[in-house]
């Protein structure tokens, strides 16, 4: 990876840059919280923000998205869709993470998809580094890092960004906008130093627990579940602020004159009662138990068995969402009492 | 300011250009392309087949489907179903559907007449290993509607019928008035080259056939274990039963294989709908030997 350090204070003629040609997202503040918004300003930008409310998929598979037109005599009219260019500035690696999983379904060279690829063709992304918060635990699900599905990525290294470099169109504009240099040893061990912080941040209360995708395996019939479930209000808050949730629903829409209409997408979540029925009335997940099972099972064992990666970036957004604190963290300690337990009763 | 542009996505994005059919539909795979209903055939009180020839010519070249595959269907305004295909593959050009009337979009379906038009993509999905299973036996049970899918394998056996060995056939239904293809399958029961048995769990004065349960003709089977496929397809109860016996006649794993029933919306993989465990019944089955349905969470 080619890395080069800019000044802080360059910053803004960065963020300036792009705003030329790209609407630029940026994490901002939302009420008590904080939000990716389109921003008009690079002060409206907060850039040692902990997390969003919600995650950036909705750039590259809206809430609600149009798939065709149609007409009730000609059927299909065919649709063009509208992107726009932008930037997504200050994205963390979790959340970088999550769209290169995301890239690996809606990317399969067997079925990829138009709608998914003219977002993503039309964005870009620059990274920032950032320090954890109680929720996170991207460290334990290999996402506290990420290599590759940026343009640039800026750690934060004291005054200073040391500046990864992604893409030839990141380099371009970070070259017309910077004045970028070599990094010197200064700058090298001020990155290692920050790492050192980062990894000392984080909340040690969240257990780390080895061979996840066995124990999803082995505990599958557990009562564990049942008790999980059972708190689930199936509100499906968990899947809207997921970052790599990405089920949705297909729906047609008729307008009101009857004779033309849409079909779309908007999305769904597998904690939603009605998600795996059949026409015929048979519910293959009918229990909450089934449901929330299904969810962390697909998280931390199924898409691993498909994508060798944990559907799951460890980014605390569920962890804040759920009223019944049912999280991937309950599913760590969980199993990391388990282990006491059996521990405990070698002991006796 | 920045402002956002048009892209077409769909065949549009390549006007003026000569695709052939598998690029039309590779453009953009959510669009349905137009087909017509040249014939409904009435099956039962609940079920009739529908056979759809695809309108555009290309389309229709392209359109290509093995045994146990499935089409989306579409009613514009109303939206979109999965279903199965019954019909052979040998039987190019056209697509045969059997539905039963259930929900809102069948029962639309069942009110079109012939002449009428609606939308179809596909096909979707893994099918059964129709040239693995030249050169030998093949044993296949149906219960209710699982005799759909299972029709289109039947039905290409039939049609190559000097590749395969011994070919059972077990059909259950729960009432005489279910049975689909009665027609078809009462003149087979005559015939040397298929072991037919058609069972229901409710007799009444019409009915000669075998009764009781979909496992009940096992008993008086003959199966040459290592050189037998079995085929499943029904009501999700029935696997479990249907595939113990066919692993008491000894049939391997992975020689088994069966059809899985879900609502797959999109067909590709991603919507979520039709997963089981980890695996995707649109992309990865629906058909699914045993070995591999023993190895999802939560299939049987």
């Amino acid at each position: 990876m080619l890395y080069r350090v800019i000044d802080a204070h360059e910053l803004p003629a960065l963020v300036q840059a792009f705003m030329c040609d790209y609407e630029v997202i940026a994490p901002v503040r939302s009420g008590k919280s904080f939000a990716f918004e389109a921003i008009d300003s690079f002060d409206d930008i907060v850039l040692d923000y902990p997390t969003t409310l919600t995650s950036l998929k909705k750039y590259y598979l809206p809430p609600r998205e149009t798939l065709f037109e149609y007409d009730m005599v000609d059927g299909v009219t065919d649709y063009r869709m509208e992107v726009r260019p932008r930037v997504l500035f200050g994205a963390h690696a979790c959340d970088i993470n999550a769209i290169n999983a995301l890239n690996l379904v809606f990317e399969d060279p067997r079925y990829p998809d138009p709608y998914y690829e003219a977002h993503k063709k039309a964005t870009m992304i620059v990274g920032i580094s950032c320090m954890p918060g109680d929720s996170c635990f991207c460290h334990l699900l290999d996402a506290g890092e990420v290599r590759s599905g940026y343009d640039l990525f800026l750690a934060d290294i004291g005054g200073r960004y040391l500046v990864s470099i992604g893409s030839v169109e990141g380099a371009d504009i970070l070259e017309a906008a910077c004045d970028p240099r070599e990094a010197t040893d200064e700058d090298r061990r001020a990155f290692r130093d920050y790492t050192r912080r980062r990894q000392r941040a984080f909340n040690e209360d969240i257990p780390s627990v080895q061979e996840i995708p066995m124990l999803m395996d082995a505990f599958h019939s557990d009562d564990f579940w049942e008790e999980l479930g059972s708190r689930c209000l199936n509100c499906t808050a968990c899947s809207s602020v997921c970052p790599t949730c990405y089920c949705f629903d297909i729906r047609d829409v008729l307008d009101p004159s009857g004779k033309t209409g849409r079909r779309e997408r908007v999305w769904d979540a597998c904690t939603s009662p009605q998600f795996a029925l059949v026409t015929g009335g048979h519910n293959f997940r009918p229990g909450p138990r089934e449901r929330v099972r299904h969810r962390m099972y697909h998280k931390l064992n199924g898409f691993n068995a498909k994508h060798g990666r944990y559907l799951c970036v460890g980014c605390g957004r569920c962890v804040k969402a759920c009223k019944a604190d049912i999280s991937p963290i309950e599913v760590l300690r969980f199993f990391e009492q388990k282990g006491i337990e059996d521990g405990e009763r070698d002991a006796d | 300011m920045p402002t956002s542009t048009q892209v077409a996505v769909g065949p549009l994005a390549h006007a003026g250009s000569v695709l052939d059919g598998a690029q039309l539909m590779a453009e953009n795979p959510y669009r349905p392309w137009e087909a017509r209903i040249t014939s409904i055939t009435p099956l039962t009180e609940n079920e009739k087949l529908f056979e759809f020839r695809l309108i555009d010519e290309r389309i229709r070249d392209a359109f290509h489907h093995e045994p146990g595959q499935f089409v989306e269907v579409s009613i514009f305004g109303v939206g979109e179903a999965p279903i199965s295909i019954s019909s052979s593959p040998s039987k190019s050009g056209f697509i045969e559907l059997c539905v039963r009337r259930m929900g809102e979009f069948t029962t639309r379906l069942h009110q079109m007449q012939c002449g009428d038009i609606v939308g179809l993509r596909g096909p979707y999905g893994r099918p059964f290993p129709f040239d693995d299973m030249r050169g030998h036996d093949v044993l296949l049970v149906a219960g209710g509607l699982g005799i759909a899918p299972l029709r289109s394998l039947i039905n290409n056996i039939h049609d190559e019928r000097s590749d395969f060995g011994n070919v059972t056939i077990i059909y259950g239904s729960k009432n005489p008035g279910e049975v689909m293809f009665r027609e078809q399958f009462e003149m087979w029961r005559h015939r040397k080259d298929f072991d037919l048995y058609l069972t229901v769990d409710n007799p009444d004065d019409t009915w000669d056939g075998e009764v009781g349960l979909v496992t009940a003709p096992f008993a008086h089977l003959d199966v040459d274990a290592r050189n037998t496929f079995g085929a499943i397809c029904g009501p999700p109860v029935m696997y479990r039963f249907v595939v113990e016996e066919m692993r008491k006649k000894g049939i391997p794993y992975d020689r088994i294989y069966m059809s899985f029933e879900r609502h797959m919306k999109c067909g590709m993989g991603k919507c979520g709908h039709c997963q089981v465990g980890h695996q995707y019944c649109c992309i990865d089955g629906p058909v699914f030997n045993y070995w591999e349905a023993k190895n999802i969470q939560g299939s049987m």
